[in-house]
């Protein structure tokens, strides 16, 4: 008797869960067969479903795009225009280059130019297009110990070289990421090595590096996007900012098809498309705008 | 039912802790089974209950060799009771219960052996908690229930207040009152062995030393070592 | 100190707020929680039973690699998993990389040994005695079979209950499988992880007491039955 009420039980909480689930997310329909000339001309067909092919792709993108909420305020327009669904996966830029190069997405948006550029020579992708930019920003604390705003507060390279002489501390992604590369760069103009205890090189994220300086009470290289959207958690101030070499261009990249089965081809096209539509450019500029008074991202698709 | 054991022995890596030749169990007999410790008593019991194998030898149960159904007719009582986490009625119920008896059936047969047992008190408690001497009763009605043949207990009584001893001959003099079931008996308490025991086997490092009418093996023991044995009886007694 | 508070705080309005977005999450952690528990209690619990009565060569040496399985690091499960079912992997074809399929399947690597492990664990010591006792008392194999599973239905709540615990807790192989993608395979233990490493410790905190809270509901439901059968 006793065991009965317990297996009915414990049947009903897995019930419950499945309907839960079952009345969330809809799981996405297969990678159709592509619309053929045929399919698009035969008229007077009653279909219920969407009149573009469903499906789905594998956006990878790095973490600090997707922390930004900037693909939770677009994403949903595409879905709603061409029926596909956006799976994406944000890990760093090197991993989600990587995925590219073993056809494990679709289609990549990422920012690191050089990168790139050498991913599309390398026959891993198509093409590779422009999408937007932001910027990066020099962060630190807010008593500014190595006299950054004073001194340096539209040259990074100078801003850099007080952090060096001065050994005051500073938070490195150390992932590989493009926000990784992006500082890398920088020391490399300045002619530094960085290195020493001052120098962290924390092997995480955009959020928790920013995080980990604002505990330490360092200085840290940051998107100007993941920086806003924390601000009201950090005790950190913006230090430098402005200068050109601090741009952030973002790029779209469709996998080569001709690296597996799976890859849904179309579903890229689609995306980059609509990505690159002026439609979505004017989207991609209001994002942001609304919580803090200035755009996240700045379109430039040509 | 008679037991017939023949050249029968018994090794646990190279040690032989049964060696008997040739013996015969009669129907009707309570057969008292003493020894010292390690003398293979309780090995005895397990080869005939076929909980344990021969390494040599063959047991016959009325004259034929063992087949399957004997299984149903012999019950075997461990030295410590060994019940089910469930209440004492469905203890008791359980051999019933594989015999495919129906559910009246059942309450009828455990009823009345819980009042023969005088456990019915105990009727509905978890067999698990009960103390040595009422444990000891319910494996007992658990083990008599489905009216074996042949009955194997070790040690049935040690550890029990005089009062249960009581109940528990009585009750295994009771079972045997037509005389037709053949009961071995471990103990290690002579004068027990002597009040209920029709017949006495001496048991010594895996062989027969003695056996006879229980009351002339233990008056007047033939071999030296039952005499050395049965004198150092009375710090038991 | 304040931030705990608040988010006590938080996770009582965000759980009353019914925001569907937190509920899908905790629904498919629900989900793929059960699920791998009950295929792998389905698997693990008859094989642990009959792994365990009988006696095979090797014996011994299995027993040591299912207690060593039974704390499998989750997060190499996932690596492993993921390599399989990867689109360049050997079973790519299937399409299960970053689906709750793939998250169960992976969960039920882990939680499979542990299932399997505890009632071996519990029917070999135990199962030879009830073997014996009902030997004596005159019952056939399956009949032996189900007095054993009585006898060790405490320690069977337990394997289940901890494979539960296992699959509901971890991070490493969901993540690694699952992609913690918005919609489709975020669950509670990959969102908390997320959320806490963008700095959003609200909600973080509110999640993990809602996490802690099913955990508990979910033991304490289990164990019931334990005490209440097994006194």
């Amino acid at each position: 008797m006793r065991k009965k009420k317990f297996s009915l039980l414990f049947i009903l909480l897995l019930v419950l869960s499945l309907i839960v689930v079952g009345c969330g997310s809809k799981e996405p329909a297969e990678p159709e067969e592509p619309l053929t000339e045929e399919n698009n001309m035969e008229e007077g067909q009653a279909t219920e479903e969407e009149p573009k092919a469903g499906g789905s792709i594998i956006l990878s993108t790095t973490t600090s795009t997707e922390n930004s909420g900037l693909l939770d305020f677009i994403l949903p327009d595409f879905t709603e225009k061409t029926g596909i669904e956006v799976k994406v996966v944000a890990v760093g830029t090197g991993k989600a280059l990587q995925m590219g190069v073993d056809g494990e997405a679709d289609v990549l948006l990422v920012h690191a130019k050089a990168s790139e550029e050498e991913f599309v020579a390398e026959g891993h992708g198509l093409e590779r297009f422009d999408v937007m930019y932001n910027d990066y920003i020099l962060v630190g604390p807010a008593d500014d110990p190595a006299k950054i705003k004073d001194q340096a507060n539209s040259n990074i390279v100078d801003a850099f070289k007080l952090l060096h002489e001065g050994g005051h501390t500073f938070v490195s992604r150390g992932d590989d990421s493009g926000t990784h590369k992006k500082e890398l760069e920088l020391w490399g103009e300045a002619g530094l090595e960085p290195e020493g205890a001052w120098y962290v090189s924390a092997g995480k994220g955009m959020g928790d590096v920013l995080q980990m300086a604002d505990e330490m009470q360092g200085y840290t290289l940051a998107d100007r996007a993941t920086y806003l959207s924390m601000r009201d958690n950090l005790e950190l101030v913006i230090v430098t900012e402005g200068d050109e070499r601090l741009f952030n261009q973002y790029g779209v990249i469709a996998v080569n098809p001709e690296k597996n089965d799976q890859i849904n081809a179309e579903g890229a096209q689609a995306f980059i498309a609509w990505l690159l539509s002026d439609e979505t450019q004017e989207l991609i500029s209001q994002f942001g705008v609304a919580e803090y008074g200035e755009p996240l991202f700045i379109p430039n698709a040509k | 039912m008679e037991i017939t054991l023949k050249n029968v022995k018994k090794r646990y890596h190279q040690k032989t802790v049964l060696d008997i030749p040739d013996f015969h169990f009669f129907p009707g007999k309570i057969y008292g089974i003493i020894g010292p410790n390690g003398a293979g008593k309780s090995t005895l019991l397990k080869v005939i209950a076929r909980l344990e194998e021969l390494s040599e030898g063959e047991i016959f149960y009325q004259q034929q060799p063992f087949r399957k159904e004997i299984l149903k007719t012999m019950t075997y009582l461990t030295q410590k009771p060994f019940l089910f986490s469930a209440s004492v009625v469905e203890n008791i119920s359980y051999p019933l219960k594989f015999r495919k008896y129906k559910r009246d059936e059942i309450r009828f047969l455990v009823e009345k052996i819980i009042s023969e047992f005088g456990i019915e008190h105990l009727a509905h408690q978890l067999a698990t908690k009960l103390s040595g001497g009422e444990a000891q009763r319910v494996a007992l009605a658990r083990a008599l229930i489905f009216k074996p043949q042949i009955l194997l207990l070790d040690e049935p009584t040690s550890n029990m207040d005089p009062n249960s001893i009581e109940i528990i001959e009585k009750i295994i003099l009771k079972y045997n009152h037509k005389k037709d079931k053949t009961i071995l008996f471990i103990t290690h308490n002579v004068a027990q062995a002597k009040r209920i025991c029709d017949e006495v086997i001496y048991l010594e490092n895996g062989i027969i030393v003695e056996s006879g009418k229980a009351k002339d093996v233990i008056a007047s023991p033939k071999s030296e070592n039952l005499r050395r044995f049965l004198s150092l009886e009375y710090y038991v007694n | 100190m304040r931030y705990i508070l608040e988010g006590i705080i938080y996770a009582i309005k965000l759980l009353l707020s019914f925001d569907p977005e937190i509920y899908e999450i905790i629904g498919l952690s629900m989900y793929v929680s059960f699920a791998s528990t009950l295929i792998s209690s389905f698997l693990g619990i008859p094989l642990g039973f009959l792994l365990g009565l009988k006696h095979f060569k090797g014996r011994k040496i299995f027993a040591r690699l299912l207690n060593t399985a039974m704390s499998l690091p989750p997060v190499v499960v996932g690596l492993v998993v993921a390599l399989i079912l990867s689109r360049r992997g050997p079973l790519g074809q299937l399409q299960l990389i970053f689906t709750p399929a793939a998250m169960i399947i992976a969960q039920t690597c882990l939680v499979l040994p542990i299932v399997m492990g505890v009632i071996f664990n519990s029917s070999r010591d135990k199962g030879t005695e009830v073997e014996k006792m009902c030997l004596t008392l005159g019952a056939n194999k399956l009949d032996t079979l189900l007095v054993l599973v009585k006898e060790l239905r405490a320690n069977i709540l337990v394997a289940i209950t901890s494979g539960f615990g296992r699959a509901i807790s971890e991070v490493g192989a969901v993540m690694i499988v699952g992609g913690n993608i918005k919609n489709h395979t975020r669950v509670m233990t990959t969102f908390i992880a997320m959320n806490h490493s963008m700095g959003n410790y609200y909600i973080s905190i509110a999640m993990g007491l809602v996490l802690l809270g099913i955990s508990f509901i979910v033991n304490a439901i289990l164990y019931g039955r334990i005490t209440g059968t097994g006194d």
